[in-house]
């Protein structure tokens, strides 16, 4: 206790970080999440099979050694990143690339009658995607997603081996500090084990909110 | 560095680089086989215990699932293993971090697989004069290994990507490998993509190795139940 009390604002400085890469993290992936999904679907006989060949790699690598990739390879081809940035473009790509599992499954799903009406309506291809099928596909696909999410925060902990001082990050210096690592990774991880019930309780009301009766 | 170059570095380092590989692959192995051994018992206390071991079982799923992989190795090779008397070598951190970790992964599999056996079938087993225990042995437990097997085959494409985590404790793995290559070497890059194709390939040959298996231990009449892994 004594120890939350003489080190919270190292863990705050440090949850604040890790929530920063969340906040910047979850949508930019989920976001290509959807454009992975939507290529693969309709992108033809390029873009599908190359968002396939990213699903394949990005899923099939540990994302330990794709933030290694991004924050020390990237620089001998000239892009250097800082250690957050690098964290963020790696967990975005590779939650990406999960998100958009679920949301071609959750594409898969919707049936094809509904484009053929939207079509016979007159629609257009893109204007059926965006108001008839984009809305319906990631309602579905929330459950799977809500879960990638909570692998994000769990997951960003990986960042601190990137050199971001992290909630990880801090809680290895206190523990080099005081010598109490049992205690300090104790308290890290219980902080986020509150990050991730907080994260599924707030998912889950907004599957709620979004529910369609009819789907 | 030109392309003949980097053809032949890969190359040299490629022996190193499977060396690493076996330590992950024995990784992943150990890691399933404590994950089984953990994981199969809470199962079947979750499914026909009583209550309070129930209740003290959820207290250990919520610790080693809502705790991030990296923070449980930490606790482990740093919390756990400077108790006084306790000594972890890092490989053996590795395998009691997640390990016990994909224990509570893996119970949640049987747990699924176990209720997946209809109440019919133990209604007729108890019909039959079989005893409680006799039926989840002989009817239940058969079938559930087999439902199981999608959600196994998932559990070790994410243990292997997890083994990645050794590396922070400097357990000499695949990634550890790779990373002292690239940077003795200075090629940085190709060593790194090697290391990926590396780990690519283990990835889906192990799940065709799960997948032949599941085909091999279909039960005829059965099969629709199974659901494929993605």
């Amino acid at each position: 206790m004594s120890l939350i009390i003489s080190f919270y604002p190292h863990l705050l400085a440090g949850l604040a970080v890790t929530l920063e890469m969340i906040v910047c993290a979850a949508p930019l992936g989920f976001l290509i999440g959807i454009i992975i999904a939507m290529s693969r679907a309709y992108g033809g006989p390029i873009l599908s099979p190359l968002a396939y060949v990213y699903q394949i790699i990005f899923r099939g690598t540990p994302l330990l050694l794709q933030l290694f990739i991004i924050y020390y390879g990237l620089p001998r081809l000239g892009i250097i990143l800082s250690p957050l940035t690098a964290a963020i473009v790696g967990f975005s790509l590779c939650s990406g690339a999960y998100h958009s599992e679920y949301l071609r499954g959750a594409l898969l799903s919707i049936p094809t009658g509904q484009w053929e009406a939207a079509r016979a309506l007159g629609m257009g291809k893109l204007q059926t995607i965006k108001s008839i099928i984009l809305p319906q596909m990631i309602r579905r696909a929330l459950p799977g997603s809500s879960n990638e999410f909570i692998y994000l925060i769990k997951y960003s902990s990986l960042a601190y081996l990137v050199t971001v001082i992290d909630l990880t990050g801090q809680g290895r210096l206190i523990a080099y500090q005081t010598f109490r690592f049992f205690d300090v990774f104790l308290i890290v991880g219980l902080i986020y084990l509150g990050l991730v019930s907080i994260a599924s309780h707030l998912l889950q009301s907004l599957e709620r909110k979004f529910y369609l009766p009819s789907a | 560095m030109d392309i003949g170059e980097i053809l032949q570095l890969i190359k040299e380092s490629l022996p190193s680089l499977l060396k690493g590989a076996e330590v992950t692959m024995l990784l992943v192995g150990a890691c399933l086989g404590l994950g089984f051994a953990i994981g199969f018992p809470i199962a079947l206390s979750n499914v026909y215990g009583p209550r309070w071991l129930r209740f003290s079982l959820s207290v250990y799923d919520r610790i080693f699932r809502g705790f991030p992989a990296l923070v449980l190795l930490f606790l482990f090779y740093f919390g756990v293993g400077s108790f006084p008397g306790v000594h972890l070598s890092p490989f053996i951190a590795v395998l009691l971090a997640l390990g016990l970790r994909s224990g509570a992964y893996q119970s949640q599999i049987y747990r699924g697989s176990l209720l997946a056996v209809g109440k019919g079938q133990t209604d007729a087993a108890r019909s039959l004069g079989l005893t409680k225990w006799q039926t989840i042995r002989l009817i239940v437990i058969p079938q559930a290994v087999y439902f199981s097997l999608p959600g196994l085959t998932n559990e070790y494409s994410i243990l292997l990507k997890d083994t990645a985590l050794a590396f922070a404790v400097g357990v000499v793995e695949l990634l550890t490998r790779g990373k002292f290559i690239a940077f003795r070497t200075h090629a940085v890059l190709p060593i790194y993509l090697t290391v990926a194709a590396i780990y690519l390939g283990l990835t889906y040959g192990g799940v065709l190795v799960f997948w032949a298996v599941e085909r091999y231990i279909r039960i005829p009449g059965l099969s629709g139940y199974g659901r494929r892994a993605r």
